[in-house]
């Protein structure tokens, strides 16, 4: 996938067995090559399913960010008490 | 150094090496900070005396997750006052590929070329505020599984290890979970009157 394919297509079982293998692909955790070659191949022709993939490669950015922020320090201390207790 | 100070040694470097991913995780369990802050008490708790389980220190991780979900379950979903999920995650398994696809249907191509180009400030509040809400009105099983991964970024192994279900299972909620994400976002983004905005911009040009 190396530049925005701008063929509009029609969602059809290509892009629903695409999808089936998305997220997978997204998260790092497609192992088949022959399923990444088969996504890859799709989205360098599908516009709708090229235009998908990059709105959940913008949310999976923005959750990697997404966080409770810093551990309270209330919850360090009584952790720390616990382990010292055991 | 006895055993047991090594013992002591390995699981406070461990356990403070994740207490920011346990509290965070345990705070979109409960939604509360003192509620999140007592579940990840007990699992420490737990966790230290069932020590001796872990087989792989390398595995640290999946496992102290695993007992912080076991004593959301056993504890606090119990006491919760909200109501329970369960009979819609039940479902899941049945029809996922009919409703994924009926989910996909639904969000047309007006909405992927809006999010082409789309106004940055109206980008922003989406994956902003909006995206954080759309998570957690998600259906537990799924709101799990995108937060495990996507999140505090374990691996399919690793959270299909801390959920006690299949990788598969896992590969399909985040399908799931991530659909209903989006079409969440879709609704949002229709409701605030942005996929018309944007249609008249395009009028326009």
């Amino acid at each position: 996938m190396t530049s925005k394919p701008d063929k509009p297509e029609n969602l059809d079982s290509d892009c629903l067995k695409a999808f089936d293998h998305l997220y997978a692909y997204l998260n790092g955790e497609l192992k088949d090559p022959n399923a990444v070659a088969m996504i890859e191949e799709h989205l360098s022709h599908c516009r709708s399913c090229y235009s998908r993939a990059q709105i959940e490669r913008e949310i999976n950015e923005r959750l990697k960010k997404t966080g409770a922020g810093p551990t309270p320090p209330s919850l360090e201390d009584r952790l720390k008490k616990l382990i010292d207790n055991f | 150094m006895s055993e047991q100070n090594d013992k002591k040694a390995f699981f406070s470097q461990s356990l403070g090496d994740n207490m920011q991913s346990l509290y965070s995780v345990a705070l979109r369990f409960t939604r509360n900070s003192a509620d999140a802050e007592d579940l990840v008490a007990e699992a420490a708790s737990r966790a230290w005396s069932a020590l001796d389980s872990l087989d792989d220190p390398n595995r640290f991780r999946p496992w102290i997750f695993r007992i912080l979900h076991n004593c959301y379950i056993s504890d606090y979903r119990k006491k919760s006052v909200r109501p329970a999920e369960t009979a819609f995650d039940e479902q899941a398994t049945a029809d996922d590929d009919s409703e994924i696809a009926c989910l996909l249907v639904q969000q047309p191509d007006e909405f992927l070329h809006w999010w082409a180009n789309p106004e940055r400030e109206v980008f922003n509040k989406l994956l902003g505020d909006d995206l954080h809400a759309a998570i957690e009105n998600l259906p537990e099983s799924f709101r799990v599984v995108v937060v495990l991964i996507n999140i505090e970024g374990l691996s399919y192994d690793e959270a299909a290890e801390v959920l006690e279900v299949s990788p598969g299972t896992i590969r399909s909620r985040m399908n799931r979970g991530r659909t209903l994400l989006q079409k969440a976002l879709w609704q949002q983004a229709q409701d605030a009157g942005l996929i018309s905005q944007y249609n008249t911009l395009e009028t326009r040009l």
